[in-house]
């Protein structure tokens, strides 16, 4: 009974806790540490075959305030998570009176030209920042951290346009095949991820790793599932007692 | 008797040695692929599962059924301060095999932490200390993928999982919950 009473102490004290807790996280958490997929990439202008299931991409905004005539550090990622930009304290420099700054990512639906022997690959994103109120010019005084989603198929860097043209920026890339690639940004502008024209898509040994990868999970169920199922039948045969023979006798 | 209450706290020690091991061999693993990881922490999990088990105890359980009822009903609590988020755009026809992975680490976890650990440390140290113990392992287990940052959580997640446990006397409401809350995340993460 005690412990009845301390379980269910400890049941209400835990969901409590829990419902407090998640109101800080963005999503839910698994709590195996098993990898969730990423959900499919949102194109500005998806590719034909990809056109039905497509959602549009999300654009992000945050406000950040001036404290002692500096901006904060802070973040502001889009709403789909395909662009978080992440800076310093005193990496933007604010117009004065300004008490914050306004920055936005969103997604251009006309993005400038592609430069030559470059494909763009996945959606081109604008990056900047107004000082609030008025939206007065911000500038940026030292480079700030921009990570951007890719979509599937090839990538070899991130391109940064700041009105004078497209050029490349060195380009860190996640490990593990996550589809994430990062720069320090040295400015506001357009983002986008690129590869060079015509680069071969996924290879044959990619969608085979991936139709590998789907099949191994099944017999891992598959697998673990009747070893599972033998441990219970062998424990309730062991605990089930001897049948008595000549019971009549 | 003496013997019998020396050993207990040990072979709890073991057992909490153990599944935080098979915890930390995953997260040396993990560079090899998500996969090849986790089916090691699963053979592990099985290991620990049948060569640690503990002789059954005389508390009282709740039946199959009302056990699954309590469970789903967590397990939906858990859920509640996410729901009302966007859905995510992941094709349900992947949701399966993820959904059959994550079920069965959830009921292999629950087994190792809620079964074997809860069964030694409550028959030594007592049902509270069993309960804060086994949601402390929780949450360690998890820190090498999720970090600092989600181990309040998880903590709060294995209290409540703990005291399930101690309420019904069953693993089952354990496994339905922690699985329920996992699915979760394919629909609103």
């Amino acid at each position: 009974m005690r412990a009845r009473r301390a379980g269910l102490l400890a049941l209400a004290l835990g969901l409590i806790a829990a419902a407090l807790l998640h109101g800080r996280m963005a999503a839910p958490p698994v709590y195996d540490g098993i990898i969730v997929p990423p959900e499919p990439y949102r194109w500005e202008s998806p590719p034909p075959n990809l056109a039905s299931g497509n959602k549009p991409p999300l654009s992000g905004e945050a406000t950040l305030p001036i404290q002692n005539g500096q901006v904060a550090g802070g973040g502001v990622q889009t709403g789909d998570n395909q662009v978080v930009i992440y800076f310093g304290p005193g990496a933007f420099k604010a117009p004065g009176g300004a008490t914050g700054v306004k920055c936005s990512i969103a997604p251009d639906p006309n993005p400038p030209a592609s430069p030559a022997g470059v494909e763009i690959r996945g959606n081109v994103y604008r990056v900047g920042c107004v000082g609030e109120p008025g939206g007065g010019l911000v500038t940026v005084v030292s480079p700030y951290h921009l990570t951007l989603r890719f979509p599937p198929g090839a990538f070899k860097e991130i391109q940064y346009d700041d009105g004078s043209g497209w050029r490349a920026l060195p380009t860190l890339t996640a490990p593990g095949g996550d589809p994430y690639a990062s720069v320090n940004a040295p400015g506001f502008g357009e983002y986008a991820a690129s590869a060079p024209s015509g680069a071969p898509g996924p290879s044959i040994f990619s969608d085979l790793g991936r139709y590998l990868e789907f099949f191994g999970i099944l017999a891992f169920v598959i697998l673990f599932g009747a070893i599972a199922i033998f441990q219970e039948v062998r424990r309730r045969r062991h605990r089930a007692p001897a049948p008595t023979k000549n019971r009549r006798r | 008797m003496i013997q019998v209450r020396l050993a207990a706290p040990r072979r709890a020690a073991r057992v909490t040695g153990l599944i935080l091991g098979a915890a930390l061999l995953r997260a040396l693993l993990l560079p090899a692929g998500d996969l090849l990881s986790t089916m090691v922490f699963a053979a592990c999990l099985v290991g620990i599962s049948r060569f640690e088990r503990a002789s059954a105890t005389n508390e009282s359980r709740w039946g199959s059924g009302r056990s699954i009822v309590a469970g789903l009903m967590v397990g939906a609590i858990l859920l509640v301060p996410v729901v009302g988020g966007a859905l995510s755009a992941r094709p349900l026809g992947a949701f399966l095999p993820w959904a059959a992975v994550a079920a069965l680490v959830a009921t292999l976890e629950e087994t190792a932490i809620r079964g074997v650990l809860y069964r030694r440390l409550a028959a030594e140290a007592g049902t509270v200390v069993a309960i804060v113990v086994g949601a402390a392992v929780f949450a360690l287990i998890h820190l090498p993928r999720y970090g600092l940052a989600a181990m309040p959580l998880d903590a709060a997640v294995g209290l409540a999982l703990g005291g399930l446990r101690a309420l019904t006397g069953r693993v089952l409401p354990c496994a339905v919950a922690h699985t329920l809350a996992d699915w979760g995340a394919w629909f609103w993460a």
